[in-house]
């Protein structure tokens, strides 16, 4: 059989993209390229590097308008026929709350990170697998602000997420997360955002959001996931691309790379500790609790993964057994958290109602039953005697990963966790045996870290002197924005427009 | 009612089951094809279809978008077959294979031989052109009253086109080959479909090349050996082979002459399970173990062909990895029995092989 000779895919992609850079000769390479180097990582032949994108810009702005045009379409039905009256429950919201205060800022500062990284390699390759990846994460972000842009026109703490970034307490958990990545250098960015985030704990990010969001009537955010889980794909590949690199262009990159996944895997967990809890708490309709996650999405997964990377002398993570430890903890101990501090957040904070408790019970188990169950009844009790709890103080946060020291000692979940490091006759106080170590192997760059309730106490807060006013800076209105759910403006207007309803939406609760 | 897809640019055609996914029918059939959310969000997986006709079942319309549908796309861990296919996938080329056509041939046993108390050489006539094939792939035998074919790598050299050895080995409590053990005669007649497999030689490359077989794992190198000898090939050539103990050591001899004859052939053995054997003075362990301390635990610069069991190639591509060669320069038939077990391990989406 004759077959005439066609190019196959790849090599009409290398063909169309090969020798589209150069050797400079005006500058050294090393000065044009400073950065790549510094990090020790050895790059024997950029050559090798393997293209997980093999998309020309041409076909990408084609695709990627096409997906502009369905998305787009879908979120102005969406709007047309009043869609934030289908969601679960009004409670809902401080998910999509959440989200766009703490996430969606996060998508642009990727598209920064991934800009800079770029700029970085000087292997072609990797430049633009990381420039195309900066122009995804752009539109994520301009995505996501006009998904939820919908809801601020009805739901209260909405309205100035930008402000809030730079400002909330809580949000300095994933605004210091991106900015130790994006402060680190171009090899270290890629494998704590491609690898870490992306690839390894993406499942845990992605699917409580966009799954709950579909579970939770909320088309917007659901049609948004669609469209931005298709660029996720090559996002994860870009991740496993740039590790199997660097482990295979030289033997001295491999316990580099083993002590960026050591940090990132454990702040990557521990910032998703946010994202347990919106699963476990947020969702009226849950659709996976923290733990059951957690055990498919690390356990399993997670666990295959680190045994292939072993081939390569990469072993597990430190402190893994620890998250596995805390996976019946950490969502109960962060909503508690939330909750008495919830005069200060841009969401509203409430004790679950008794068939979330039922629910919890059956998935966590007589440690629930013990220890989070009788806390979260007293304190409905006490909110519903009109005295509803909240900490008018500012709690002590990890030097590392922001999250106040409030988590419990791995072997015992009645104990307290802290460690005091020191570094310049100064002490800092961190969550775990995770941010300690992270902390004492970069001391320099972590004294730098910008604590807000240190911030808050110097008056660099507008001058705040109480919590009050710290929220009036945020641009919070008490008991508006913040506080207590039952009660709020959000609640009373649902209350109000379920009652409208021609057709009766309440029924939709049972229906599910 | 299945239907047959072939994939550009290997050229290699798979048959496709009414209802499965093309991607599912790849992968099963030892073809690798990218892919990762596997059910129609992401997109990795997508292919081009040059002729023929698929359903698109529910590909999201994000991941697989009209335009492309329009450009005949599709995302292969979606689609099921309308009709005979040819995708292309972005796949890196095979310039090395041969891409015989797979036919149906009947052989006559001309010879049985027990080789070791565990694997017996069969020796089968084949009239006409005999059978063309590249070094190292293997037949699919059909036998009377056994529901499936099995697979056995062929082990002569194909330039004996005419005649084609097996090396089978006794499973515990197989139908297959307990039949071939015990009742099998001379003069017997058995069909079977060949060449099948991407195993062979990547001659165009090259870099010396090493062979590291365990048990009946050396039919494949004994043919690939065989040819490259054959050809006058110059590269350095190295066959580690490890058996349980000296009775289930084969071929020795063969291969110890060849290494005498020919300069650049290096041939070794090691035996795990000879701890009373005075009579073998030579390594013992595990041929991984003998692999590292041959090659002083560095690998850089070669290609590895790996043939036998599961454990065995695991523990193969581990010691290679560690010694700085990685998948692109390793390739390996790996024997699944029944007995071993249906269910591939838990992996995860790093290696595109192993």
């Amino acid at each position: 059989m004759a077959k005439a000779k066609r190019l196959g895919l790849k090599e009409r992609y290398s063909l169309m993209t090969r020798g589209l850079d150069w050797e400079t000769t005006y500058q050294p390479m090393d000065e044009v390229f400073p950065y790549d180097k510094y990090e020790g990582i050895k790059i024997i032949d950029w050559d090798k590097w393997e293209d997980p994108f093999r998309l020309t810009m041409e076909s990408y702005w084609k695709y990627q308008s096409e997906k502009e045009r369905k998305l787009y379409a879908i979120l102005d039905a969406f709007q047309q026929n009043n869609g934030q009256l289908n969601i679960s429950d009004a409670r809902y919201m401080n998910a999509v709350k959440l989200w766009l205060q703490g996430i969606t800022p996060l998508e642009y500062a990727a598209h920064r990170g991934f800009a800079h990284a770029g700029r970085a390699f000087r292997g072609a390759g990797a430049r633009v697998a990381c420039q195309m990846q900066s122009i995804d994460e752009l539109r994520h972000a301009q995505t996501q602000l006009h998904a939820f842009s919908h809801y601020n026109k009805f739901f209260n703490g909405m309205h100035g997420f930008a402000h809030l970034r730079d400002r909330a307490w809580y949000l300095s958990i994933p605004k210091s997360f991106f900015e130790d990545a994006m402060s680190a250098g171009p090899f270290e960015f890629v494998t704590s955002i491609s690898f870490a985030f992306e690839y390894v704990l993406t499942n845990l990010l992605f699917m409580p959001f966009v799954s709950g969001a579909a579970y939770n009537g909320d088309m917007a955010t659901t049609t948004f996931g669609f469209s931005a889980q298709s660029d996720e794909s090559r996002h994860m590949t870009l991740g496993l691309e740039v590790v199997k690199f660097m482990l295979e262009q030289h033997e001295d990159n491999v316990p580099i790379v083993q002590a960026w996944l050591d940090k990132w895997f454990w702040r990557g967990y521990r910032l998703l500790g946010l994202v347990g809890t919106m699963m476990d708490y947020m969702l009226p309709k849950k659709v996976m609790s923290w733990k059951e996650a957690w055990e498919i999405y690390w356990e399993e997964n997670g666990i295959a993964l680190f045994h292939d990377l072993s081939r390569y002398g990469i072993r597990l993570p430190k402190y893994h057994e620890v998250a596995t430890k805390e996976k019946t903890r950490v969502t109960h101990e962060l909503w508690a958290t939330l909750y008495q501090y919830g005069n200060a957040l841009g969401l509203h904070t409430w004790v679950p109602e008794d068939e979330e408790l039922d629910w919890m019970s059956e998935k966590y188990g007589d440690l629930f039953d013990t220890m989070y169950r009788p806390r979260l009844l007293f304190l409905r009790e006490q909110e519903q005697a009109g005295n509803r709890y909240f900490n008018n103080r500012l709690p002590m946060v990890c030097q590392v990963c922001q999250i106040p020291v409030f988590y419990t000692e791995p072997d015992d979940p009645q104990k307290q966790c802290v460690r005091i490091v020191e570094w310049a006759d100064t002490k800092h106080h961190c969550c775990s045996d995770g941010c300690a170590d992270i902390f004492n192997r970069e001391p320099e760059k972590f004294v730098q870290s910008l604590i807000p309730p240190q911030q808050i106490y110097r008056g660099d807060a507008g001058g705040a002197r109480d919590i009050f006013e710290y929220a009036e800076w945020l641009h919070l209105k008490k008991d508006i924005d913040t506080g207590e759910y039952n009660g709020s403006p959000d609640h009373q207007n649902w209350e109000a427009w379920q009652s409208q309803q021609p057709t009766p939406q309440a029924n939709s609760d049972e229906a599910a | 009612m299945s239907y047959q897809v072939t994939i550009e640019p290997l050229g290699d055609t798979i048959e496709v089951e009414e209802g499965q996914t093309i991607l599912d029918a790849a992968l099963r059939a030892g073809i690798w094809l990218p892919y990762a959310c596997n059910h129609g969000l992401c997109g990795t997986c997508k292919v081009e279809v040059l002729e023929g006709e698929v359903e698109h079942n529910h590909a999201s319309s994000f991941a697989l978008m009209d335009i492309e549908r329009d450009e005949n796309k599709t995302l292969a861990c979606c689609a099921t077959l309308e009709s005979d296919l040819v995708i292309e996938a972005e796949i890196d080329e095979e310039p090395d294979a041969a891409g015989y056509a797979v036919e149906d041939s009947v052989g006559v046993v001309a010879r049985i031989e027990a080789l070791t108390p565990t694997i017996k050489g069969i020796w089968l006539d084949v009239e006409g052109d005999g059978v063309a094939f590249q070094a190292g792939q293997y037949i699919n035998l059909s036998i009377d009253g056994v529901e499936h074919p099995r697979a056995f790598s062929i082990a002569s050299a194909p330039s004996q086109a005419n005649s084609i050895e097996l090396n089978i080995r006794l499973v515990d409590g197989g139908e297959a080959t307990g039949f071939l053990h015990s009742q099998l005669a001379i003069g017997d007649r058995l069909s079977f479909t060949a060449p099948l497999g991407r195993f062979f030689v990547r001659k165009s490359a090259p870099e010396p090349v090493m062979f590291l077989a365990g048990g009946s794992g050396l039919s494949s190198p004994k043919s690939m050996i065989l040819d490259l000898l054959e050809a006058g090939d110059s590269r350095e050539i190295t066959l580690l082979y490890g058996a349980r103990n000296r009775a289930e050591l084969y071929y020795y001899d063969l291969f110890s002459g060849l290494a005498a004859d020919h300069a650049n052939f290096t041939y070794r053995a090691a035996l795990s399970d000879a701890a009373e054997d005075d009579s073998w003075d030579g390594p013992r362990g595990f041929v991984h173990e003998l692999a590292a301390a041959y090659f002083g635990g560095n690998f850089a610069g070669h290609k590895a062909y790996l043939c036998g069991p599961p454990p065995m190639i695991d523990a193969c591509i581990t010691t290679l990895m560690q010694g700085r060669l990685f998948e692109e320069h390793i390739f390996m038939e790996s024997f699944l029995t029944a007995a071993d077990g249906a269910e591939p391990a838990r992996r995860s989406a790093l290696f595109k092989k192993f």
